[in-house]
């Protein structure tokens, strides 16, 4: 042992063993604890991050239609499309299925465009079109439902994802319809 | 008893006063030249839109628009005319306006609409006509149609000359009568009927709404019809000869032309039939969660 080392033994030694917080210190933790996290997301990093969500999730979409169209089933499309570490497996056709998620990040950003577009209609088309997007959603359900119970029936993984993208076509096409007529005002 | 007639007078000056401000509206008579070929674009966000061919090589627009309309633009550019009716920014309500427009009939012609009603005649051209909450009806002389509608009826009507059809709603009937050649379909909950022609592709789609197909598939021709709850119908106007590939998760199949189906497992009620009638040229595919599924020949 060094002199210098021995020092440091000694004056470790003269520690107390028992430390005890300040008064004081207790109601700024309790402040700590209480206040609402600020969140790291900026509103522009949000954004961001939803266009990236966005176009992942389109990419993703177009990507399935494309190959589902080309003869693989559904669940082998959806496997080839993930990104490495991602694991598709069967359950992703069942209730906790994956495409919901896939399509869920892709309708949501369609979504906030279409409900701009459903503001500009009358009330009856905006009523009629939330109601047919609601016969899609259950549509949705029932097929999940059933594939719940055959996880690998190929036709009914057709019809799922048939049926998300019915969905994302249908918010898709109304957003621009409305879109088509209202922008051109200042012609 | 005075107060309530004077409320009853207030309210009927204020009812004749927005009766009289909701009748107001302006006469249009206009012409412009036009080629026999030109391409026509129209927007109109509320009132009826009928659109005529006829043989002159004009352009002419008639009709009523609202006061509140600011302005109806018609404009040329070679063979690319605009029709549009401008409304004011942030209106409220609706601003109708109602136009018979006449068009050379070797146009094509691009309609777009709110809430309005689309009629169209006489035209020779291809036709893109969309409405958000109208009725689309059209007549095709063997050109191509793509025709939409969210919660109205669409009726396309041609003359048994093959072209490309497209059309689609989301509550809408869609109603396709004596086209030919290629025809894609969807609907959400509306029904979708094929009535007569002889088709090379047709494929028809719905979620809620009944598909019905009652024509016949050229040789080498493909039908493939798909609903999650709707019944589907398949009447051949003569025999087919194709290959039939079935699969229902939860509905019947009836079939006229002899196999019965067979259950897709013990443990689900799904059924399945694959056959094949005559030489088997053309393809015939039905897919369907719940509906039922029925198929023959007149």
């Amino acid at each position: 042992m060094t002199d210098r080392e021995d020092k440091l033994m000694r004056a470790a030694r003269g520690l107390a063993t028992g430390i005890s917080p300040a008064r004081d210190l207790w109601p700024g933790i309790e402040q700590a604890i209480s206040a609402p996290r600020k969140s790291r997301w900026s509103p522009m990093l949000a954004q961001a991050a939803a266009a990236v969500l966005l176009v992942g999730a389109s990419s993703l979409v177009t990507y399935v239609a494309v190959k589902y169209d080309a003869g693989d089933t559904p669940a082998q499309v959806m496997t080839a499309a993930a990104p490495q570490g991602l694991i598709f497996d069967r359950a992703a056709f069942g209730g906790e299925d994956t495409l919901a998620a896939v399509y869920g990040r892709a309708g949501g950003n369609i979504g906030s465009m279409l409900d701009r577009e459903l503001a500009s209609l009358s009330p009856e088309a905006r009523e009629d079109v939330e109601r047919n997007l609601a016969v899609i959603r259950r549509a949705i359900e029932e097929i999940a439902t059933a594939l719940e119970k055959e996880p690998d029936n190929v036709f009914l993984q057709e019809l799922l994802v048939e049926a998300y993208s019915n969905e994302l076509a249908l918010m898709n096409r109304i957003g621009s319809m409305a879109q088509r007529v209202m922008a051109r005002r200042d012609i | 008893m005075r107060h309530g007639m004077k409320s009853t007078m207030a309210v009927v000056c204020v009812a004749t006063l927005a009766s009289t401000a909701a009748s107001a509206e302006q006469q249009v008579d206009r012409t412009i030249d036009a080629e026999a070929d030109s391409y026509i674009e129209i927007y109109n966000t509320s009132g009826e839109i009928e659109v005529i061919g006829w043989s002159k090589n004009q352009v002419s627009v008639k009709g009523t628009l609202d006061d509140d309309v600011e302005e109806l633009v018609l404009e040329r550019d070679g063979k690319d005319i605009l029709i549009r009716v401008k409304v004011p920014h942030r209106h409220h309500g609706n601003v109708d306006a109602n136009l018979v427009i006449s068009v050379p009939e070797k146009s094509s012609i691009e309609v777009s609409a709110v809430s309005a009603d689309i009629t169209v005649s006489g035209i020779l051209g291809k036709q893109a006509l969309e409405t958000v909450s109208g009725d689309v009806e059209t007549t095709t002389a063997g050109n191509d149609v793509d025709a939409g509608s969210v919660s109205g009826d669409v009726d396309v009507t041609g003359n048994g000359k093959p072209a490309d059809f497209e059309a689609a709603t989301v509550s809408g009937d869609l109603t396709l009568t004596n086209l030919a050649g290629r025809v894609d379909a969807e609907s959400v909950s509306g029904d979708v009927e094929i009535i007569g022609g002889v088709f090379d592709d047709v494929y028809l789609e719905s979620v809620n709404g009944d598909l019905e197909f009652h024509g016949e598939l050229a040789d080498g021709g493909d039908l493939s019809m798909e609903s999650v709850n709707g019944t589907i119908d398949i009447v051949f106007a003569r025999d087919p000869s194709a290959r039939f590939d079935i699969e229902t998760f939860n509905g019947s199949i009836r079939n006229c032309f002899g196999p019965k189906p067979e259950r897709t497992s013990r443990y689900s009620p799904g059924l399945e039939l694959s056959f094949t009638v005559g030489d088997g040229d053309s393809h015939v595919s039905v897919e369907t969660l719940n509906g039922s599924v029925n198929i023959c020949n007149q």
